[in-house]
């Protein structure tokens, strides 16, 4: 019996990895298809404005040398046999391998996204939980309406009104970069560099999922378990903490997997903003300038989170509620 | 044999936008120890509120208006909400009508028995564990130890129900509000859950107050019934006196409408017509607009409750002296001659 769980565990995990391996292949063919079909000269990036002093033979010439002229599919193929030996091209803007213009940046994207995104879940939780146990009185109304207007502020306006307080008056944190200068591993230098970009991401998404999180509460508050659950003699917040959040929880774990993106790409504003060097704007220039090689290897990074953030999230699902396991039936099957 | 809960001139009020909706009104009655007494009456009679109210379950719109409830003579009904916690589980506890809603879907059945245990007893978990398994055991679940840990949806709707009952005995209550508890079962389990109720009284002597409105189910397991009509209580007495000898129109009219007294008469009765919304009641008794032996002055003053014996009473104006005579239906008669 254990041995056969076992077995099924290994089946289903590779079952998993294959898939994982199918979607990544289907994203680069569908990125490398679109970034080629888009209007747009990749030479433009490469040499800038020269471009429009060249003739045409040294057009040609430059595209040939950079393997741009072949068909589509022999390109593709070129590229993939590059990547899988690890080499995944130059970039054209930056004309030195895309894996080193991406690796000094990605480092610190993922840990300014990766503590917004673990912050903006705990707090929407926090918030929902809040909001659940004191429903429809002012606490929970203050929060509702706070929270609202909070979200609709627009981030870079907010994080230049940040700047100006924080930075410029009250001088307490910096207004730009990662880092101070030679102190790229000092974590306190480092985490007063993230303060204020943290802030601006966490505004940004917070009362989303806090408000997704709490209706979701509210929904399980009503259901006919709670009754019994009040009726054994269980406080208000044992029973939201306990029997309520646990029964959400798969649905907050589903939406902490699908948002990853979405919290990710909230770096590209704080970047932008605090001149937070990260891949974040990388991403949107890479785009910009038809810097395909880098641009691939971006969108096959954030792929490679989503589809396994979401592998995760079934896993946990899974163990959080058993219900949830595949049992290979659909329920029209039933 | 003491008298353990006792409900007085208890009334029941929902604030609604449309107005106040009387849903209990006015009702008494006492429950002895050991003693197991039937409500019944129709869908939205205001049974369940009645029984939710006692324990506090209610949405914050229902305000309790008049009357008292008292358990072991402590009035309750002023109790905060954290004495009614600690109350909770321990000296009352409720049995509700769907057991495949009442139950955490995703919480192992033995945790959630363990949880009602440890709220009220400061014990380690291996104790509660042992405890949890013997009331496993009690309410009829075989192999309690293997199903320890495993989430309600392996179980059937009688099993959930017997586990439903074990978190409600959890801490040896000295009342339990059983609210239609058989109601959503099929009827060879509906026998084994009266059957386990009636032992489990044996047993450990609980009160219980056993909601219904299938007087079949009553039948077999009530040593008193209460009549609740819009609300109100119209007849109480024992079950003999219930089922043998009952005076009010009312209870005339649900005894007609049980399939198996139809058997005997051949005709099956229904009561005209539909319970009225309790928002701004008619003056007079309620029932009258239904009751085709209903008198002039139904519908000008509510009955008050007539004695017929020690136990018996119903609120009917056809037991006052000047009330022309009646004769009770057919089929109540016979049931008397038998």
């Amino acid at each position: 019996m254990i041995e056969n769980r076992k077995t099924q565990l290994l089946k289903k995990t590779g079952l998993r990895l294959l898939g994982f391996l199918f979607t990544m292949l289907i994203l680069s063919i569908v990125v490398f298809c679109f970034a080629r079909w888009a209007p747009g000269d990749p030479l433009q990036s490469f040499y800038g404005d020269a471009v429009e002093s060249m003739t045409s033979e040294e057009l040609g010439a430059a595209r040939s040398r950079l393997g741009l002229d072949a068909p589509l599919h022999v390109q593709y193929a070129k590229w993939v046999t590059n990547a899988l030996g690890g080499n995944f091209g130059l970039s054209l803007k930056y004309k030195k391998a895309a894996m080193d213009v991406v690796t000094p940046l990605i480092g610190n994207t993922l840990i300014l996204g990766v503590t917004a995104y673990l912050l903006v879940f705990a707090l929407a939780t926090l918030l929902a939980v809040t909001c659940a146990l004191h429903e429809d009185t002012w606490l929970d109304h203050i929060i509702c309406k706070i929270g609202t207007g909070i979200y609709y502020l627009p981030p870079f306006w907010l994080g230049v009104v940040l700047v100006l307080i924080f930075s410029i008056h009250l001088r307490w944190f910096p207004s730009s970069g990662a880092y101070d200068i030679g102190k790229a591993g000092d974590i306190l230098n480092r985490i007063r560099h993230m303060i204020l970009p943290l802030i601006v991401m966490i505004v940004s998404h917070l009362w989303y999922y806090a408000y997704m999180i709490r209706n979701k509460l509210l929904d399980e508050l009503r259901q006919d378990y709670v009754f019994l659950a009040k009726e054994k003699g269980l406080t208000k917040r044992q029973i939201v903490w306990r029997h309520c959040l646990r029964n959400v929880a798969p649905t907050i774990v589903s939406i902490m997997a699908i948002s990853i993106p979405h919290v990710l790409s909230g770096t590209y504003i704080a970047e932008s903003v605090f001149n937070y060097p990260g891949i974040g704007a990388l991403s949107i220039e890479s785009a910009k300038y038809h810097d395909y090689n880098l641009l691939m290897i971006l969108v096959l990074i954030a792929g490679a989170l989503v589809v396994l953030s979401s592998i995760a999230a079934q896993t946990i699902n899974e163990i959080i509620d058993p219900r949830m396991k595949e049992t290979g039936v659909s329920a029209w099957q039933r | 044999m003491g008298t353990i809960l006792e409900v007085k001139n208890y009334s029941l009020s929902f604030d609604t936008p449309e107005g106040e909706i009387e849903a209990v009104r006015d009702v008494n009655f006492s429950l002895n120890e050991g003693e197991i007494l039937a409500i019944v009456g129709e869908s939205g009679c205001g049974k369940t509120v009645l029984c939710k109210s006692l324990l506090k379950l209610l949405p914050r719109n229902a305000r309790v208006k008049s009357g008292k409830a008292e358990l072991c003579g402590e009035n309750i009904t002023a109790f905060s909400e954290r004495r009614m916690r600690q109350l909770r589980g321990k000296q009352i506890s409720m049995v509700f009508q769907d057991p495949l809603t009442t139950l955490n879907p995703t919480i192992p059945i033995g945790k959630q028995i363990t949880e009602s245990i440890r709220q009220h007893q400061k014990i380690s978990h291996n104790k509660a564990k042992a405890h949890a398994l013997e009331l496993l055991e009690l309410v009829g679940i075989d192999h309690a130890a293997d199903r320890f840990n495993l989430q309600p949806h392996f179980f059937s709707g009688g099993m959930r129900q017997r586990c439903v009952l074990a978190i409600a005995l959890a801490s040896h209550p000295k009342v339990l509000l059983a609210d239609e508890p058989t109601t959503a079962l099929d009827v060879t389990v509906q026998a084994k859950m009266l059957d386990l109720l009636l032992s489990i009284r044996k047993r450990t002597g609980i009160a219980i107050l056993f909601v219904s409105h299938d007087l079949g189910v009553v039948a077999r397991i009530a040593d008193r019934v209460a009549v609740m009509y819009a609300g109100k209580i119209v007849e109480i007495g024992t079950a003999n006196e219930i089922f043998y000898d009952s005076r009010h129109p009312y209870t005339w009219g649900l005894l007609g409408a049980q399939p198996a007294l139809a058997m005997k008469t051949g005709e099956l009765h229904s009561i005209p017509g539909m319970p009225p919304v309790l928002l701004n009641p008619p003056p007079g008794d309620t029932f009258a607009v239904r009751n085709k032996y209903a008198l002039a002055i139904d519908y000008e003053e509510a009955p008050p409750m007539f004695q017929i014996s020690p136990t018996h009473f119903a609120a009917t104006w056809l037991l006052d002296p000047r009330a022309p005579h009646i004769d009770p239906p057919i089929f109540t008669k016979r049931r008397r001659e038998e």
